[in-house]
């Protein structure tokens, strides 16, 4: 088959043309409204905690549940677009790593949990863990968010635990501002 | 050096093969949202997705959504090959070694 250098220049600009056009459409499936969403909820657990302690838990439960349904709903309206086969193996990486995480772990140390902040720091680092798998194991983004907001909230509990709501305030600003590159600026 | 793919070269199937090749390995994409992407027809689209489907360049899905029967299209990974290939045989008409 052969083709003059118009043709095959023309044909260029039209894979071009395409290829953006799909992007941008693509885009707006890459996850960014569940780190807005979530990047939201931390922000409100933090300021809530920082403001009521303890007494704060039962709106966290609130707001973890409302998260999860706003989740629920975003997959299920996305899936009608651009759709993502489930891996069943990674699936069952994170259940595992939730059930231990939720049902076994605390078992034999719910007694450590000496403190509130312990607590929530062990739960929110056990949701990271998610984080970090899924982005080993799909090659993408999460796991640097999994690894920083690790990092800063393990930091924060270790070296000023003073500021502990504070800078977990921090951790929902870096996912909702992960959410805004991964919108605009990632591919 | 590669041959130019008669099968991809066709212009709306060139669209449709670039269109896919954005879509991440495990990515489908809903047959009416591609249309609307594409500004094709549905028996436009349909004919050529199954050009590619029979090349084994593409895979199409049924399944349900909502109870609703919908049709996803993803390309595969001996598609994302051959259109590899086409765009390098386009690039080397315009820069001949």
């Amino acid at each position: 088959m052969d083709i003059s250098p118009e043709e095959a220049s023309k044909a260029l600009q039209e894979i071009e043309a395409s290829r953006m056009a799909m992007r941008s459409a693509i885009r707006s499936h890459r996850g960014h409204l569940y780190l807005w969403l979530w990047g939201c909820a931390w922000i409100a657990m933090s300021v809530l905690n920082w403001m009521y302690d303890k007494k704060a838990l039962s709106a966290n439960y609130w707001i973890s549940g409302l998260g999860m349904l706003a989740t629920l709903g975003i997959g299920f309206f996305q899936a009608r677009q651009i759709r993502v086969t489930i891996d069943r193996r990674f699936a069952a990486v994170c259940a595992t790593l939730l059930l231990f995480g939720y049902c076994v772990w605390p078992v034999f140390f719910l007694g450590e949990f000496h403190s509130y902040k312990a607590a929530f720091g062990y739960f929110t680092v056990l949701w990271m863990q998610l984080y970090v798998v899924a982005g080993i194991w799909f090659d993408n983004y999460l796991l640097w968010i999994g690894l920083a907001v690790t990092a800063l909230v393990v930091a924060t509990f270790l070296i000023v635990p003073a500021f502990f709501w504070a800078l977990t305030l921090l951790c929902g600003v870096m996912l909702l501002g992960s959410g805004f590159y991964v919108r605009y600026f990632w591919r | 050096m590669n041959d130019l793919d008669p099968v991809i070269h066709q212009p709306a199937r060139l669209q449709i093969m670039s269109a896919l090749c954005q879509l991440g390995a495990s990515e489908r994409v809903d047959f009416t949202y591609l249309k609307q992407h594409l500004n094709l027809t549905d028996g436009n689209l349909g004919a050529h997705l199954a050009t590619l489907e029979a090349r084994g360049y593409i895979a199409v899905e049924k399944a349900f959504v909502a109870r609703r029967p919908k049709t996803f299209v993803g390309v595969t990974p001996g598609g994302r090959q051959a259109f590899a290939g086409h765009v390098a045989a386009l690039q080397s008409i315009l820069q001949p070694k």
